[in-house]
């Protein structure tokens, strides 16, 4: 392999892909300033950003409205990837296989010593899918328990009322889960990991350098250009 | 007649005592004689500190004694005996210029019972009455008299006076409306109490003119054990309305501090222990919906449009029954009827949203109990997870391939 080879570049995300990422961030960003002063309100800086918003009126519209917006994400999302897929044209690299398990075994067994090589990954190993599903299902989980609490008495017309304080609870924790997953995982990965650092531009400018896919998604490396 | 007082003496006695000395009414001598004993100290050479450390310790002990062993109120100052030869006359009296009579007699056994009684002399606050004084006639009715004269109380209790400035009734005064309450009419004149004694007295005092608010109040579960069992762990009317510098109760920014208000007392664990009354009364209400709706709302007084459902509209202000009385059927039909004010078409089991006060568990509300206990299980058994992943791969990568 020559060295112009290696510093080349191919496109690994869709405009498509650029655009959810973005809004995902816009939304989450808002729902956030937004949502958490109302699950700490006794906090000072609670009352603050509540204050600077506009009164919390004004918060909770703008709550609400972010929330709509990730609703209608995650169904087009959901919508555009469940007929790519039906009608083949793009491939179903999200999908969990028990290779995702014993590679994520193996990982841990290289990051211990007692593998010599870390697994090979496909378009997305382990780590994304984990974050990816978990982004998927706890955004279900948000839109679902977030139009019992924008709806409650339509809801209690329907369903039994002790839904919409457990809607209540579980929007909180799942939103908290939520963050710390961003912080931890998310954030430090795309950021702070050695690989990444200081930052990882690919879902961004859609780009990967052709030798960063051959080193992280080997398999998918080998798919597009044979040979490892 | 000795006509002479000491006046710098009585304002430095006074000085000390608004800075927390409170007394028992007995004893007063003793403790002013402690007291001077003190300021002395705080001023004089080193020479006299051990002499005055001695009367200050004697004179407190005496007072304290004293005020054990409830001795009769003590004799009036001699100042006073000199005006109440003439104004113990029990029909001394004047016409005022509305025809009306005003009785000029002074019953000395009110000032002796009077928190005043041994402190003040007469023209401390009659100021104005030389030994030849005017016959006071030229006030137009008794009331005119009394507003007055009643400002003389500020030469001593001068904040209680500004905050009064800043009440709905002296807003009143101002709009003139002479029956508007000034000082005297609470606390009285020539008999004044210490009001923190007699709250039941005091909330007395609010019923003169706000007849039906406290016969309600009196059948409340907070007024029956005031006014029954002179109670003094329940609020009385100050307690929530503050004493001087009430506020119009009917505004949007009453109601955002109320919950405050009834937090005091009820999320005070120590005072509701003895009733066997929950604490989580107030946690319970601030982390709902609507509790989280009033304590972020409390700052933004603009912010008129937000509705905010507080204590007082399941449990009702001065009517408050205990709901462990009420029982729970009629608890329930309550807080429907709360509800209903805000959310219309409601389905009858609309309530049952609200948890009433229980935090939750598997008897009360199993379903909302269960989704914390996965969550405060699953959130750090993920969150760890991923970071002992996170450190391994910093491990890995620092030791070198």
């Amino acid at each position: 392999m020559s060295r112009d080879d290696a510093s080349e570049y191919i496109v690994r995300f869709s405009y498509w892909s650029r655009l959810q990422h973005a809004t995902v961030i816009l939304l989450f960003g808002v729902l956030l300033l937004t949502g958490m002063p109302q699950k700490w309100p006794g906090l000072e800086a609670s009352q603050w950003i509540v204050d600077h918003l506009g009164g919390l009126g004004a918060a909770r519209w703008l709550h609400r409205a972010a929330g709509v917006a990730f609703a209608g994400l995650l169904v087009s999302h959901l919508t555009v990837a469940i007929i790519g897929v039906t009608t083949r044209r793009t491939r179903p690299s999200m999908l969990l296989s028990r290779r995702d398990f014993s590679d994520a075994i193996d990982n841990l067994k290289y990051y211990a010593g007692i593998l010599d090589t870390p697994p090979k990954f496909g378009r997305f190993d382990y780590r994304q899918k984990f974050e990816y599903w978990g982004l998927v299902f706890g955004g279900l989980i948000m839109v679902v328990t977030g139009f019992i609490l924008f709806y409650p008495i339509l809801i209690s017309r329907v369903l039994p009322a002790e839904l919409i304080p457990a809607a209540k609870v579980m929007h909180s924790y799942e939103a908290l889960l939520a963050l710390l997953i961003v912080i931890v995982w998310h954030l430090t990965g795309a950021h702070l990991a050695p690989e990444s650092f200081p930052m990882d531009t690919s879902i961004f400018t859609g780009k990967i350098r052709k030798e960063k896919l051959r080193h992280e998604h080997a398999l998918e490396y080998e798919d597009l250009f044979g040979g490892p | 007649m000795p006509r002479h007082v000491d006046t710098t003496q009585q304002t430095g006695e006074r000085v000390a005592e608004g800075r927390g000395f409170r007394l028992r009414p007995t004893g007063h001598r003793e403790a002013r004689a402690g007291i001077l004993a003190l300021r002395q100290l705080a001023q004089d050479g080193r020479a006299r500190i051990a002499r005055c450390a001695v009367l200050a310790l004697v004179s407190i002990a005496a007072c304290t004694a004293r005020a054990f062993a409830q001795q009769p109120a003590p004799p009036v100052p001699e100042a006073v005996t000199y005006c109440l030869a003439c104004h113990e006359t029990k029909d001394m009296s004047i016409t005022l210029k509305d025809g009306s009579p005003m009785s000029l007699f002074v019953d000395v056994n009110d000032l002796q019972h009077s928190v005043h009684g041994s402190h003040l002399i007469c023209t401390d606050c009659h100021s104005k009455y030389d030994q030849d004084h005017p016959s006071g006639k030229t006030f137009d009715s008794r009331r005119a008299y009394t507003i007055g004269a009643y400002e003389i109380c500020k030469k001593c209790h001068f904040d209680t006076y500004t905050r009064t400035l800043e009440s709905v009734h002296y807003d009143l005064l101002k709009a003139g409306v002479k029956t508007a309450p000034i000082c005297t009419d609470c606390h009285g004149s020539h008999n004044i109490q210490n009001p923190h004694a007699k709250r039941a007295m005091m909330s007395r005092s609010c019923a003169t003119c706000h007849v039906s608010v406290y016969q309600t109040y009196a059948k409340s579960v907070h007024g029956r054990a005031l006014v029954e069992d002179n109670n003094q762990d329940v609020p009385a009317c100050a307690d929530c309305h503050t004493h001087h510098q009430i506020q119009q109760p009917g505004t949007t920014k009453f109601r955002l501090s109320s919950p405050g208000i009834c937090i005091r007392c009820h999320g005070d664990e120590r005072l509701m222990a003895k009733y066997g009354i929950s604490t989580t009364v107030a946690q319970t209400y601030l982390a709902d919906f609507h509790g989280v709706t009033a304590s972020l709302t409390k700052n933004a007084s603009a912010d008129k449009q937000q509705v905010v459902v507080t204590c007082v509209d399941c449990h009702g202000m001065h009517d408050i029954a205990s709901p462990k009385l009420k029982g729970q059927e009629a608890m329930k039909a309550t807080v429907s009827a709360a509800c209903a004010k805000c959310h219309q078409g409601t389905a009858p089991g609309f309530p049952a949203a609200w948890l009433s006060h229980y935090p939750p568990s598997p008897r009360h509300a199993p379903l909302v109990w269960a989704v914390q206990i996965f969550y405060t299980i699953f959130i750090p058994f993920i969150v760890i997870g991923l970071i002992l992943h996170l450190l391994l791969h910093v491990y890995r990568m620092s030791a070198g391939r």
